[in-house]
This record gives structure tokens, sequence and C-alpha cells, in this order.
């Protein structure tokens, strides 16, 4: 069995896998990281969206030794410890969540968006999250919630 | 399920992986088709070669009056490329419209060549571009057109468990010429085309000098409108001339009936709108109009 | 009204959970010693099975237990009728590609998986009956030979009034066809659950369910067990929208823990969600409306056909509900109407967001429309003329309760939309220029109405308990809400503890909601029929208001509890009874209230290819009171958002009873991409004083008139009609050609 190692959320890890292994399934089977949701299994939805190297990746379809010596971040990365991430925050704000069952892969794409560019357009929003489907929404208080992320991060100054 | 993932250095290397380790053995680059397929029990190679990690191959540049794409680049990085998008803006479109983002962030340009289906945006793109591929092979490598790449829907004449694409390349569009990409499809994201076109064009002297009409999928590789594309050469390079070279291309094109996609004489119509909409946009930018290709 | 937590858009519930990822749905939980499921599926649409081999499955190492139908003791359910196997044995029929031959329990889901391949299952193929039209001639094989001698299993009759004299006074008729798509949910949670003993030795499953206690009446009986020896727990569901009101895991995962005593999790791919769970019923419709010159309503005439796919469901509801509303918000003196529900080996058809009246909200709207340009009227004007107001005499004869907002609504989205009324006469705007030389523009209007809770002399009832903790000087200090009414996402918990303190003096914060668990809970009904604002707050408030005279009890005997709960049982028919269709005439008093909604949707047409752009949309919605009005502007968006899909790309394709769209890659949900630049929603408060505070169910309201606002601005862009939707690009060219 292989190691895959790598740098989850900031830490080292190491962790047994098949070869044949998934990242999604890693995360949630072996490290118990439950936040990344499978919804279509097949890389159409961006439920399981996850962060490598900064890039936005469905981990559903993701081999998992794809990330041996790759920085991935979840979303169980992004709040510290109480403190919410100032895009969860804007999400919690403006009643973006519905089921919520999309919104971990929503939040993801939308943390490379800023990391990216940290002053989106609505179109450029709309793109960043165009891999993801969400059934609940209807997408605009997303939009919103991105939005409003971006101003805050933007009024602190600091780096996301 | 697989045995093995291997990381080559080198793409020696990863050719030895596979001469080592027989027929069960495969190259993988972004993969994203590659783990659709095992799902459907459609790919039964067991150990991975995964060439994603062997330097050289990540470049987008500029050599001998080609452009050469690396085996590793995605692509969301041919969409973003500021060379790609000044010289060969119709594959930046059709790369840019690939899947999601999270797709175009792993998935290759090569990998899009080799998955052989003949609906695939890069494909389409490359093929107006007349672009080549360097397979490498234990006995050399060779440079090949990409339309001999294809032996059906699905199968690439490159075996993965034997050979590896390295780059590609093709040649960068210069002045008086211009390029555009059309597509249709259900949805504005996260979709396969009901139709593609891609088409590059070269005009001197108030004529049409060269073209090249890709579309896809309305046969069982991406199709050159030959025919359309040789009664452009000396006309003038007007509306007129693009409405009927799209007409030609849509006599020679036989898209079939799809229950998901539409039916064969829908579809058969769309090839004249998207191939007249990219040839009016490309003569248009060859004819130095609309600020020419370097701002498209 | 003044209030202090309704209408704030307080922080829900479960939002900084669900952001994190942390919040915990079915799929999410792992139990010590847990056993893993997968189902063996039916792989015909219509067949005898007539042998069953588990024996190469068995001898797999790790395989547990192959369930089969010999292992459970009453092999029947059903969310209303009884018409399905929990799992098929030798001998029985399968009936359509969702019905289940075995389960395989093993040690890993690896091993199930691999197990399942090798249960062999030698089938007998029947004919497929794949259109209810075919299906109702007396020739046609039947899907339930022992459930009598036709294929249809109900028919509703409406005659009111005297059509024939509505028709001849009528200056014009308006006839049409219509078939609207079958349609899958996508919540995007996949089916999952652990099913378990506990230590009460109760067959335990948790699961995201949207009613738990019916799952329970409906898994007792088949364990043979008494309803107490059966327990559900809900921790969060992934969406629903109907598609959860009937079983997929929850007997099956029932009956293993029942079968091996150990902890079973299954969890469903995406593919048996899509292949093997139910979907929105089809429904084909010959339509005439008859009006006089100026636009009022004479008469009405419609046949109705319902594709039921395999078994009933709630098939029978969902067409009651949609029938009763098959004129729409409009008065109409005279109308006949018959519906059909019919057996077909197609996939089953349920509930799903609408409950019937989305299907028919576009034939009634799409008629309006037709009516409006047949009459060269505004349609705007057209639908004010004929629409319902308090006391309205509607379809089945019943006169509307004390509460109509139709009107106002249309109003706001007219005005909102750029509309001009003077005197009574309005008048579209000017749309601005197309995009481009081959885009046309149009803008439409659409109604619609849904009833609120459940209808037809149903007991619609919810319990909702509260428990009070008071401190020294008898303050509340926390409050708990004990209600088994689910929240699938539109925020239940959040309006339920926004009213809980309203009605207790208390801030938003100090209010809990208890997790949903069939143990703890009492039973609120389900979620569902948009009903939970109305009927369990209207449960709640009743329980707050007697546990704060408890409270006052307490301080003025000086007893020193500090511990105060109650409950409540609230019953719709406290507001007023309804009644069955009369079998005849269908006259009725069908439902207890009613919720409303107006859309304009403005849209481009791509004159070559056929395309539609939705540019701008507008939605406007009477809640009664704005409760959470964040809350109501995203269910006014996901209502738009899923008859966007409805209107122009969603579509499950079968043949034969056969699946063609088995991936969530064919089947085309709306991407952001795909929605409107710019969306407005717009809410209205015309109070309904049976609902608390004022307040009506606006869940399902809100996508009812998507589809035929955004169908009928494609009338207004390129001139011609798409009956049968979703109107693709394809269909939307093919009918422009047509009319070349």
């Amino acid at each position: 069995m292989p190691t895959l190692e790598m740098i989850l959320n900031g830490k080292e890890v190491s962790v047994e896998v098949e070869p044949g292994d998934l990242l999604a399934h890693v995360l949630r089977e072996k490290l118990g990281l439950i936040g990344t949701k499978i919804s279509c299994g097949e890389g159409e939805c961006g439920s399981c969206t996850v962060l490598v190297d900064g890039f936005t990746v469905t981990s559903c379809i993701y081999p998992a030794m794809k990330a041996h010596g790759r920085e991935v971040t979840t979303i169980e990365g992004l709040a510290k410890g109480s403190q919410l991430h100032p895009i969860q925050q804007a999400f919690v704000d403006v009643t973006a969540p519905q089921c919520g069952y999309c919104i971990p892969g929503m939040v993801m794409s939308a943390k490379a968006l800023l990391d990216e560019n940290p002053h989106p357009t609505q179109e450029e929003i709309r793109m960043g999250i165009s891999g993801n489907i969400c059934r609940c929404t209807g997408y605009y208080q997303i939009v919103e919630a991105i939005e409003l992320a971006a101003q805050r991060m933007a009024e602190e100054g600091g780096a996301p | 399920m697989w045995d093995d993932y291997l990381f080559p250095h080198s793409v020696k290397e990863a050719l030895d992986m596979l001469e080592a380790r027989g027929a069960d053995v495969r190259i993988i680059a972004g993969g994203t088709d590659l783990a659709l397929q095992r799902q459907g029990g459609r790919n039964p190679a067991t150990v991975m070669v995964d060439i994603t990690r062997i330097s050289g191959l990540e470049r987008i540049e500029e050599r001998d009056g080609y452009i050469h794409v690396g085996a590793r680049v995605t692509h969301a990085q041919v969409a973003a490329s500021p060379l790609i998008r000044s010289r060969a803006g119709v594959l930046a479109e059709a790369c840019g419209s690939v899947g999601g983002p999270q797709i175009r962030n792993v998935g290759t340009l090569v990998g899009n060549v080799v998955n052989a289906l003949p609906a695939a945006d890069g494909a389409i793109g490359l093929t107006a571009l007349d672009a080549q591929a360097e397979v490498a092979e234990r006995t050399g490598r060779r440079w090949t057109p990409i339309s001999d790449l294809y032996a059906g829907v699905g199968r690439c004449t490159v075996d993965s468990c034997q050979a590896m694409i390295t780059q590609l390349r093709f040649k960068a569009l210069g002045d008086g010429e211009g390029d555009a990409f059309e597509r249709l499809a259900k949805r504005k994201a996260l979709i396969l085309p009901i139709l593609n076109a891609a088409v590059v064009v070269g005009v001197d002297g108030g004529a049409v000098k060269s073209a090249r009409i890709a579309i896809g999928p309305v046969a069982t590789k991406p199709f050159v409108a030959t025919d359309a594309a040789e009664w452009l050469i000396g006309q003038a390079p007007d509306a007129a001339a693009a409405a009927n070279a799209a007409k030609l291309a849509a006599q020679t094109a036989e898209p079939r009936y799809s229950l998901l996609r539409g039916s064969a004489e829908y579809r058969k119509s769309m090839v004249e709108v998207l191939v007249r909409r990219a040839l009016t946009r490309a003569l248009a930018l060859a004819s130095g109009e609309g600020g020419g290709h370097a701002d498209s | 009204m003044s209030t202090r937590v309704l209408g704030q858009n307080v922080p829900k519930k479960d939002a900084a959970t669900k952001v994190r990822g942390s919040r915990r749905f079915p799929q999410d939980f792992d139990m010590k010693g847990q056993l893993h499921a997968k189902v063996i599926w039916s792989e015909h649409p219509h067949a005898h099975v007539v042998k069953i081999d588990t024996s190469r499955a068995e001898a797999l190492p790790g395989v547990v237990k192959v369930i089969t139908a010999e292992d459970v003791s009453v092999n029947e359910y059903g969310i209303i009728i009884q018409d399905q196997h929990v799992l098929a044995g030798e001998g029985d029929r399968v009936r359509w590609l969702g019905d289940r031959i075995a389960i395989v329990v093993a040690e890993s889901e690896k091993v199930a998986r691999e197990a399942r391949r090798l249960v062999e299952v030698e089938y007998d193929p029947l004919p497929v009956v794949s259109d209810p039209r075919e299906a109702m001639k007396p020739e046609a094989p039947l899907v339930h030979e022992e459930r009598g001698d036709s294929n249809v299993f109900r028919h509703i009759k409406i005659q009111k009034g005297d059509w024939e004299k509505g028709f001849a006074e009528a200056d014009v008729v308006v006839e049409s066809y219509y078939v609207t798509p079958y349609v899958e949910h996508v919540y995007m949670q996949p089916d999952a659950g652990i099913g378990y003993i506990d230590d009460e030795g109760r067959v335990t499953v948790i699961s995201s369910a949207q009613w738990p206690d019916h799952d329970q009446r409906q898994i007792a009986p088949m364990l043979d067990l008494p309803q107490d020896q059966t327990r559900e727990i809900v921790p969060a569901i992934g969406g629903a929208f109907g598609g959860r009101e009937d079983m997929h895991v929850q007997h099956l995962l029932a009956l293993c823990a029942y079968c091996v005593r150990r902890p079973v999790k299954m969890v469903f791919d995406r593919n048996e969600v899509m292949i093997r769970t139910g979907k929105r019923h089809p429904w084909y419709v010959k339509y005439r409306t008859g009006a006089r010159k100026d636009g009022t309503l004479t008469a009405v005439e419609m046949e109705i056909i319902s594709d039921s796919g395999a078994y009933a469901s709630t098939t029978v509801p969902v067409l009651e509900a949609g029938t009763s509303f098959a004129a729409g918000p409009y008065v109409v003196p005279n109308a006949k109407v018959d519906s059909y529900a019919v057996y077909t080996n197609n996939a089953v058809t349920m509930a799903m967001r609408g409950f019937g009246t989305t299907q028919s909200a576009f034939i009634y709207e799409m008629q309006m429309s037709k009516l409006a340009d047949a009459l060269d009227m505004d349609p705007v004007e057209l639908r004010m003329k004929n629409l319902f107001q308090d006391g309205s005499i509607g379809l089945t004869g019943h006169e509307m309760p004390q509460g109509v907002g139709i009107g106002e609504t249309l109003k706001e989205v007219a005005l909102a939309a750029g509309w001009k009324e003077e005197r009574g006469r309005w008048s579209k705007p000017d749309l601005g220029a197309a995009s481009g030389p081959h885009k046309r523009r149009g803008m439409a209007v659409a109604c619609g109405l849904k009833n609120v809770g459940y209808s037809f002399g149903s007991d619609d009832k919810a319990t909702v308990g509260v428990q009070l903790a008071l401190d020294e000087s008898g303050e509340i200090a926390r409050v708990t809400v004990l209600s088994g009414a689910c929240d699938v996402g539109m925020g239940a918990q959040t309006f339920l503890a926004q009213m809980a303190a309203e009605a207790l003096g208390v801030s938003y914060d100090q209010v809990r909601v208890a997790m949903v668990d069939t143990a703890k809970v009492p039973d609120s009904g389900s979620c569902s029929a948009s009903r939970l604002v109305w009927i369990s707050g209207n449960a709640l408030v009743r329980a707050c208001q007697e546990a704060l005279e408890r409270r006052d009890q307490i301080l003025l005997a000086e007893t020193g509890e500090t511990f105060v709960e109650t409950e409540h049982e609230f019953h719709g028919r406290s507001v007023h009874e309804t009644h069955p269709y009369d079998p005849e005439t269908g006259m009725t008093v069908p439902h207890f209230a009613y919720g409303y909604a107006a859309q304009v949707a403005l849209v481009e047409v791509d004159a070559e290819t056929g395309e539609t752009e939705i540019l701008k949309f507008w939605a406007a919605q009477d809640v009664g009171k704005s409760v959470n009005p964040a809350m109501i502007d995203g269910q006014s968006a996901g209502g738009v958002h899923m008859g966007v899909g409805y209107a122009l790309t969603e579509e499950y394709i079968q043949q034969e009873g056969v699946p063609k769209t088995r991936h969530l890659a064919d089947y085309y949900v709306p991407t952001v991409m795909d929605m409107p630049l710019e969306f407005t929603s717009i809410t209205v408060e015309v109070p309904d004083p049976s609902g608390p505070y004022g307040a009506k169910g606006i869940g399902e309201m809100t996508t009812l008139p998507t589809a035929p606002a955004v169908i009928s601005a494609i009338h207004d862009a390129a001139g011609v009609w798409i009956d049968q939707f979703p109107a693709t690009a394809e269909r939307v060219w093919w009918a422009m050609q047509a009319k070349k």
C-alpha cells in the first residue's frame, strides 16, 4: 500500500492508501474530513471541491496519489478555531446556505477565486462557481456572499 | 482497481515503465476522463504512470515559429495563456469552454486529444490550427498531424499503454490571420457541446488566402470541412463568403441523431449557423477589423 | 402587528455548521462494527422474477447476509397504497428499474459492491407499457393484474355550471395540447443512512426523510413490529423537494438492521438516485378555454392524463391537488375536467415541489397567455380581470377564504417589471433593443397558487412541544422547541425558533430547536405541502401561549419550579373542514389555506439556433407575514431556479421504461451561468387570518409561475408556442421552422 504524504490544511499528513483511491474517499473515510461532500461522484457537480496547490479540483474523481507532495486545503482548513473564514462568515450573514450540501464545495471555489482575484466582478464570480451545482438557492445569495466576502477582505486589508 | 501508481521523472522513465509492466500499464495525465472510464468498467489498466511530474512537459512556449504545448498543460492554463490568447485565440476559447473550472484545472489539452472524442472542444480548436502531436515511443519521437490520431470514437492511434504524446505544436497566427470558436450546448457550463466549430483563416490583398474549418461532433473524429475551406480561397472576406462556405460545410457534415444531443436535421442546420458565425468573426479579425487578432 | 424577531434576517440555526462542513448528513455517520449494504435492482422495466441465486454472493468472504423477499415479514409497502414489494421474490413481478430483488450486507462497501454482481437473477420479460395514453386502452397489458382490470386507478371528474353553454357564450376559444416532462428532484445529497438496533431494542434508522413518523408507520408493519419498536432520526437533509416523501433507504436499512442485528450503512450513488428513485409526473393535457371579447372567462374543458409510473406513490393526492387548480387563480363559471392516474412501467412518479400544481400552473397560464394574444389584450390586464379575490368561487365550487393575495402579488411584480397601469388598463414596457441581429426579445407574466397543508378531508395536524427553562426569578432562560418538522434546507428550525422567540418574548438565541428523532419529538406531519410555517407554526404559537400560562401559574403559586413543558396538537380542520371530491360533480371544499406567486421573465431568443437566454426575472410571492426575508428571497430564487430548469433544460428521458438520462452529466440542472443576471425578489404580505401571525406557506409557490412565464416570453419573442417542454433550443427551432 503506497503512502500518501501531503500538507493537509497546513499540517503534514501521511496516510496509507490504495493506489486507486480517490481523494474524496481518502479525506472522508481515512482522515474523517466529512466536510468534503460526494454528490454525483463523476466530477459534474462540484460538491467535493477541494484545493490542491491552490487550484480547485473535484476530489471525487481525483486520484488521491496525485496529491502526493502537494498542499491540500479542504473546508475544514478555512476557519481558525471558532473564527469563521470571511467567506464562511459572509455565507452565514447573507443566508446563503439552504440544505448546505453543496456549500463546502461552493466555499472552496470562492476561496480559490478570491485568492487569485481579490476584486472579482459579478461575472467573474459566476465563472468561478460555474462548476458547482446548487439545487436550492438559485445561486443569487451565494454570489452575494462572495461579493460581501471580497469587500470585507479588502477592507480588512489582510491576506485571506 | 489499480495496483500501483507511479510517478516517472522523465519521458524515458515513463516509457520504460510501460515496457516493463506490460499491457495493464498506462499513462495518466489529468485523469478526469480516466476516473470515469474506470467507474464505468471501460478501462482495464491497473498500473498508472502519472506524467504530471515530468519536468519540461509543463511549458507553453513559442519556438521555431510554432507554439508548443506540453503534455502537462491543463485547459485552464491554455485558456489563460497570454501567448495562446493573442496568437491562437481559438484554442483559448475552446479550452475555456470545457467542463467547469475544476475540470479545466486538472484535465490536460493532450488528454483531450488522446481521449479521442469528436466533441472535444480543445481537439476541435487544435484541428482548426492544423496542430501536430509529438509521439514518444521507445523507438524514438515523431511528429504526427493530430487528425491522424483518431482510430474511431474514443480510440486514439497512440496507445497509452505503449507510448505517450509529449507535446503539441501549431503555427501561431500572424498578421492577416484570424480565428474563432463557436459552441452550442444545452446549458452554459459543465456540459459537452451539441456542436462546436473552430476556424482559422488568412486574408491577403482583399482575398481569402487560407482557411481551415473544424467541426464536432459530426463524424467519428473532429471533422475538417475541406470543401468549404477550399471554396473560400480567393473569395472576398465578407459576410456572403462566410455564409456560402458555411452552407457547404453543413452539406458535407453528417451529424447523427442523438437522443440527448438532438436530431440530425437540427444539428446539420446548426453547423451552418456556427460555421458562418465563426467565419464571420475570423474573417473580420483577419481583415484587421475589430482590432485584429492580438486583442481578440 | 409589530414584531421583534419576526421579519428579521437572523442567522439560520444550521448555517455555521453548514459553512464549516461539520454538519453531518446521513452519509457522514459511522458506527462501531457497522456493515455495508448494496441493493440488487431490477434489470427489467417489466418482468417476472423466475429465479434468484444468491449462493455465489453468499460464498464471498466478508458477505454477512443476502436479504431476499423471504426475509421480509410483510412484503408490501407504499406511502398511501401498499402496492410495492419491499423485495421482489421468485414468482413476483418487477414493474420498473427501481424495484429491488435483494440486499447484500457485507463487512465492507467494497465486498458489498462485489457481491452485488454475484447475485444471479433470471427474468421472464413482460410487455412494457410506456405511454399512459396507450396504457388506458382496454387492450393494454396490465401493470398490476391484481388491482383490477385497468391501468387507470383514479378518475377525477369536475362538472361545474353548464360548460357547453359557457363555450357557446365565448367569443374566443383557445385549444391546446400540452405535454409536461418527467423531471428528477436532484437533491444534492444522495439518499443514505444507517440502520441499527438502539439501546432500547428499537429498530432505528438515521436518514434524511421528509416525514419520519410516516416512515415508521410503513416500517413497523413491514417488520410486523409495533410502531414504538421503530425509530427514525433525521440529523440533516441535503434537499428533498418532495423526493424524500417516499422511502428510499429507510425501510431497507430497517430490514437490514432487523435481520443482522448490527449497524448497517447504505449510501446510494448518484446513478441510483437518478435511475431508481421517483420523479415528477408528466401530464398529457387537452385544454380548451372560452372567453368573451372583454376577456371574461366563460368556460374551461380539459382532460388530464398523469403518468404514474409503476406504483401509486402519492399520485392520487398529487393529481387531486393539481386538478383542483387546473383553472388557476381565475373565476371560471363553467367547467368540465377529467383527470386520470395511470400505471405504466416508467419510473415511479411522486411528489415534487408543487405536488401537481406545477403542471397545472403551466397549463392554465399558457392558456391565459394564448388568450391574451388571441384577444390582443395585455396579459396582466386579462389576468387582473379574472383573478380570485376573497370570497371568489373556485373550480370546485368552494369559496376562497380571506387573505387572497394574488391580485396584490401580480400588481407588484408587473409594476416592478415596468408595466404601467392607468384606470385599470395595463400596458407592457418597452423591452429595449436586442443584443444582436438574430436576437428577439420577449417578456411575459405568469401567476401561481397552491394549497397550504393537506387537502380533501385529510385530518392534517401537527404536534409541537415547547420546554422552558426558567431562572430563579421566573424569567425564561432557555427554550427548546420539539417538533418532527424536518428542515430540508428551507430553514424550518430557524423560522420555528423565530416564532417561538416572538411568542415567548425572548431572544432568538435563547431558542434551540431539537433534532428530529421520533423517539424524542412529537409528530408534526410531513415537510411538504408548504405547510410547516402554517401548521407547525400554528401548533408552536399555541404551545408557547400555553407554556406562558403555565409559567404564570407557577409564579403565582410560588412553587419554585424552573421547568415548563407543553405540547399542542393543532388540527387544520379547526380552521374549516375540507372534503373529498364529489365523485360525480367534483364539487368540494378542497383546501385549508393558500399561498400565491406571480413572476415576469424577460428573455432573448436566438432566431437562428432557438436558444433562449433569460435576461431579467422578477418574482413576487405573497407570504402573508414575512418571518425571515432573506430565507424568503432564497425560496424565491430557488423556486425560480427549479422553474428555469423545468422550462428550458431538464428532462428525464426514458425509452420503453429504460432511462437514457443515467448520469447527472446528462440531466441539465441550470448552473449559475444559466440564471438571469438580474433577479428581483418581491415579498408581498396579505395576511391569512388562519396562519400564525398571518403567515402563509411559500416553499412550492415560488416555482409555479416560472415555466409558463419563460415559455410565454419565448412566444412574445419568437412568435411560437412551445406546448411540449422543456423549451430546448431544438424545440424552439423546429417550432420556428414550422411557422416559416
